[in-house]
């Protein structure tokens, strides 16, 4: 196993009595990408504010480049970039402006050409004053300023929310080219997962602040699946599949979602079962996440029957 | 630029196997010919905007079934027909997809006899491009 950058022992952290991060144990090994998965109010932000330091956890423990995230020295937090939710600048200073106070704090490892080369490509003028710009602008500075000190480690909270689609995929096309320096870590949440999908190697989902998922993104791929299954009569009373995360009916029709069960088990249960037919629909990873991280509803929002 | 690769996002294909298959087909169809070399791996990521990791998987693939070589130092490139193989759950996974097109054809009325001769018309057609 490569050399660990970003772990969590324990980690929890409750507002008031509700728990918001529920002993989460995370281990990022160095050069992978994460993408930070979870639903509104799963508890990412409040973790990637423990890691940064600034928000004490309750109980456990995290860690940034084998340092305790509630003792970041200086030094260590010059090899760590954090880009915040909304993208949060001086609004009275122009991007120049910025760009001195920001280096300030990275001496010896600050990138003018990549910094430059940046604000130029996302047509953006050092004279321009931050809050004269636009969301996607303020997004764009933000990931040139936090890129420029060459981060070892990167750490994005939801850093393209509210992004139109073709400033994202530029946000998107900077952040690729720090993964192809060799070495870099990331860790971001987002909820488009197209997006992830395009970026990450590896996700972390968390639901009700408790970890659900720890594993590369091509596993996670490969491991939820759903099938409809078609019964002659009747569909069994007693669905006891391996992993079972949903399954919905309609008549002789039954669809089964599971985790980590392979097709051949999923099969051999359905034909047991004395199933006719067996299809396995295609899911895409925004499918795959919903029916991880959706609880099972009884009844719909609306009843689409004109009657 | 590789144009001739197109990503599409949020696609229930897997972005390495969308990579995997656009090249067989490159190489099907001879725009890829024997011996060219295929784009740096990180190079290729920077222009699709996607993970390195994913472009080297899709080579890795493309290398365990021979369809290309990677020499040390020099790159990756596309290896002589003659030196590929498949097995058998390519040739299954390769059955499989013709099924959706013989349910869309009986659907619309289409014999087999009929889609048989469509399907060798397509082949032959294919063949001279």
């Amino acid at each position: 196993m490569s050399e660990i950058v970003l772990e969590t022992h324990g980690l929890t952290k409750y507002f008031k009595d509700k728990c918001v991060v529920d002993h989460l144990d995370l281990k990022i090994p160095k050069g992978c990408v994460c993408g930070f998965l979870g639903r509104n109010g799963a508890g990412k932000t409040t973790t990637i504010r423990m890691l940064m330091g600034l928000l004490k956890p309750t109980a456990g423990s995290c860690a940034m480049l084998g340092c305790d995230c509630e003792d970041l020295t200086p030094a260590i937090r010059q090899r760590i970039g954090y880009v915040t939710e909304g993208h949060r600048l001086y609004k009275w200073m122009k991007i120049g402006e910025l760009e001195k106070f920001q280096s300030a704090f990275f001496p010896n490892q600050w990138d003018n050409k990549l910094f430059n080369d940046m604000i130029e490509y996302f047509d953006l003028s050092k004279k321009q004053k931050i809050k004269h710009l636009s969301n996607g602008q303020r997004a764009q500075v933000s990931l040139a300023l936090t890129l420029a000190p060459n981060p070892e480690l990167l750490i994005m909270d939801d850093p393209t929310l509210g992004l139109d689609v073709a400033i994202r995929r530029e946000f998107l096309e900077g952040v690729i080219h720090l993964i192809t320096r060799q070495g870099r870590t990331i860790l971001f949440s987002s909820h488009i997962l197209a997006d992830v999908e395009r970026v990450a190697d590896r996700i972390v989902v968390i639901d009700k602040g408790v970890l659900k998922a720890d594993c590369t993104l091509e596993k996670f791929r490969s491991t939820i699946k759903k099938f409809i299954i078609t019964f002659d009569k009747n569909i069994p009373s007693d669905i006891n599949v391996e992993g079972l995360l949903h399954c919905r009916s309609d008549g002789n029709l039954l669809e089964v979602t599971v985790v980590n069960t392979s097709e051949n088990t999923v099969k051999n249960w359905a034909n047991s079962a004395g199933a006719k037919d067996f299809r396995q629909p295609a899911l895409n990873l925004e499918d795959q996440f919903i029916e991880f991280t959706s609880p099972v509803k009884k009844g719909k929002l609306f009843d689409w029957e004109y009657k | 630029m590789a144009l001739w690769i197109q990503i599409i996002s949020g696609s229930d294909e897997p972005i390495y196997s969308q990579i995997v298959e656009q090249i067989r087909q490159a190489i099907a169809k001879g725009e890829l010919g024997i011996g060219e070399k295929l784009p740096a791996v990180r190079k290729l990521a920077s222009e699709l905007i996607i993970n390195p990791n994913t472009v080297a998987k899709a080579y890795t693939i493309l290398e365990q079934s021979g369809f290309v070589a990677t020499k040390t130092g020099s790159g990756t490139f596309v290896t002589d027909p003659k030196l590929r193989h498949h097995d058998a759950v390519d040739i299954n996974a390769l059955s499989e997809r013709f099924d959706s097109v013989i349910a869309r054809g009986l659907s619309l009325g289409i014999n087999a006899e009929e889609l048989i001769s469509l399907f060798n018309n397509r082949v032959n057609k294919f063949l001279k491009k």
